[in-house]
């Protein structure tokens, strides 16, 4: 019997047809083959992080955790290549090996790295961009079971779309990332209160290499956290926050934290100047018409903008707002009710996270939406790797008949 | 050596206040506890929240350094899940060494605020 498939909230529960953990590229492509010309559909799935369905099947669920290890090191042009089933942390630290790093990480190092490209994860900071844009290259399996290989100094569009991809395009074997040096960061966690966080935002935004804050909505205090290089952290001062943790180490070692709490989350990117008054209508609202339900946090985090098709952060410089939810509560109507305030703001979702969007709605809000799905079309003419949940994301059907 | 306090405690008339009134968080309607620890042992205490129509939630857990009090909030819990607030509840205070403890409610929803503090019921 198939066992059950359960995403880390528990929100997301599927049984698939089989699961396949091939060993190496040739047994993957042969198997994306066979399921092309048996008309049947294949997803690929990560740690199960995500909590919206983009890995949900009932027919062929492809795990890669065989996939694992650094496949090639240029030291002069940093540049790393690595089986794709490696999970986050264990990239982290082979990188950390080879005296390399990403240039910022998100809350959590429990994602397999191709599962947080896949959806555009991303940490804080206005300087940084999303994972994804360490991406330079790679192979993956397309829907024909062809191994294709994407250098960006040949095909810098498909890296474009490659970047944030949703396992749309194909299956990725590889993954070639341009890094950088390895470096180490201050950490402090502060609480203050949220309208003196928000007075000084600019400066707190400006003047930390890493900040972010959480606010709390019942009791208006907010959890404030910044990330500097420590020999400049010697200045960072707030005046009106108290210091409550404060850790140093390789950036790998403090960007990301334990959750051991488990959640629900809706996260939505803003152009960065519309960040602050979206912010203080999401607090009114949760304040007005959802404390009773919602104790959790609210988070506030700042992105660079980026060239990535599908990226949230696409032309611009981004602010991304999330709400938290206890993920033995209800989320839904508290989720919904936001949403419109997010989209009021010009609000792009977090493909991982739960949002409501179709197609229709998607299609204005990222400028190549069109090109990216012309090249899904040509990696995957036959929609192998579509579920029903991607096809209405993407607004495109499946050609080959379904397995029966 | 004087023992101060019980293991175990109930709380039977819990319902946060949905409304507030005037700034926050000084001035936010909350339930709270508070706990004294009297003892040399920092104090494991366990809290387990009962509803009228669902299973009891739980168990919240919150050290009290020895020598040490700690006033919690019914409103800030969130793990394993945020209490709702307008909603009756009662729990049960359970600690590896003796404590003694005392509930309040603020309620804030009009400007006159309202304050109540009662002690709970030792059960052992
Ligand atoms: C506790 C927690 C903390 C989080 N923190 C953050 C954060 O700080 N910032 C942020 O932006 N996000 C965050 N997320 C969201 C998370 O990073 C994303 O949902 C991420 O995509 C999860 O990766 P995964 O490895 O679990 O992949 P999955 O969720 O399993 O899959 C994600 C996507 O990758 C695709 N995929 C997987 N393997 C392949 C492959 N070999 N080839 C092609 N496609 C593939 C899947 O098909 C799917 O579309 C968090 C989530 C949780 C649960």
């Amino acid at each position: 019997m198939q066992q059950e498939w359960t995403n880390w909230s528990g929100s997301l529960r599927f049984t698939p047809g089989s699961t396949e953990t091939p060993s190496d590229e040739e047994e993957l492509a042969q198997l994306v083959c066979r399921a092309a010309s048996d008309g049947r559909t294949v997803r690929a799935a990560g740690a199960g992080h995500s909590s919206s369905p983009l890995v949900q099947t009932e027919d062929i669920l492809v795990s890669m955790e065989r996939f694992r290890g650094v496949e090639h090191h240029d030291p002069g042009a940093r540049e790393v290549t690595v089986k794709s089933g490696m999970m986050l942390r264990e990239a982290n630290r082979a990188f950390l090996d080879l005296g390399l790093a990403l240039e910022n990480l998100g809350d959590v190092d429990l994602q397999s790295l191709v599962g947080a490209i896949g959806t555009g994860t991303h940490g804080t900071g206005r300087r940084f961009h999303i994972l994804s844009h360490h991406l330079i290259g790679g192979r993956l399996v397309n829907g024909r079971g062809e191994i294709v290989e994407f250098p960006m100094e040949r095909d810098s569009e498909f890296v474009l779309a490659a970047r944030v991809a949703l396992g749309a395009l194909g299956i990725f074997t590889a993954l070639r990332l341009r890094l950088v040096p390895a470096f180490r960061l201050h950490r402090r966690e502060w609480c203050a209160h949220i309208e003196d966080c928000l007075a000084d935002l600019d400066r707190l935004i400006e003047e930390n290499r890493n900040f972010d804050f959480y606010w709390y909505p019942r009791s208006d205090e907010a959890k404030l956290r910044t990330l500097n290089f420590p020999e400049e952290d010697q200045k960072t001062t707030i005046p009106y926050a108290r210091c409550v943790k404060e850790m140093s180490g390789w950036s790998g070692e403090v960007i990301p934290r334990q959750r051991e709490l488990r959640f629900d989350e809706i996260e939505f990117f803003f152009p960065a100047e519309a960040g602050p008054r979206c912010f203080r209508e999401v607090r009114k609202r949760v304040k007005a018409r959802h404390r009773k339900s919602v104790g959790w946090r609210v988070l506030y985090r700042t992105i660079a903008a980026d060239n990535a098709y599908l990226s949230g952060a696409h032309s611009r410089d981004s602010v991304t707002i999330s709400l938290h939810q206890n993920n033995t509560l209800p989320y839904d109507e508290y989720f919904r009710d936001i949403e419109h305030i997010f989209r009021d703001y010009g609000g792009r979702p977090h493909w991982g996270k739960k949002h409501y969007l179709k197609a229709g709605d998607l299609r204005p809000l990222y400028p190549m939406w069109d090109r990216f799905l012309e090249l899904r079309q040509r990696m995957d003419p036959e929609g192998v790797f579509l579920n029903p949940y991607l096809s209405e994301l993407l607004g495109c059907g499946r050609t080959a008949p379904l397995h029966a | 050596m004087k023992i101060i306090g019980r293991t175990t405690w109930a709380i039977p008339g819990g319902r946060i206040p949905l409304n507030s009134t005037g700034p926050e968080p000084d001035f936010t309607s909350n339930e709270e506890l508070c706990i004294l620890n009297a003892g040399y042992q920092d104090a494991k205490v366990e809290i387990t929240v009962f509803y009228e129509s669902r299973d009891p939630v739980g168990p919240y857990r919150i050290t009290v350094p020895a020598k040490r009090t700690r006033h919690v909030r019914f409103n800030d819990l969130i793990a394993p899940e945020a209490m709702p607030l307008d909603t009756d509840y009662a729990c049960i205070v359970d600690s590896d060494v003796a404590i003694v403890v005392q509930f309040n409610r603020r309620d804030t929803s009009r400007a006159e605020n309202a304050l109540m503090g009662v002690m709970a019921f030792p059960v052992d």
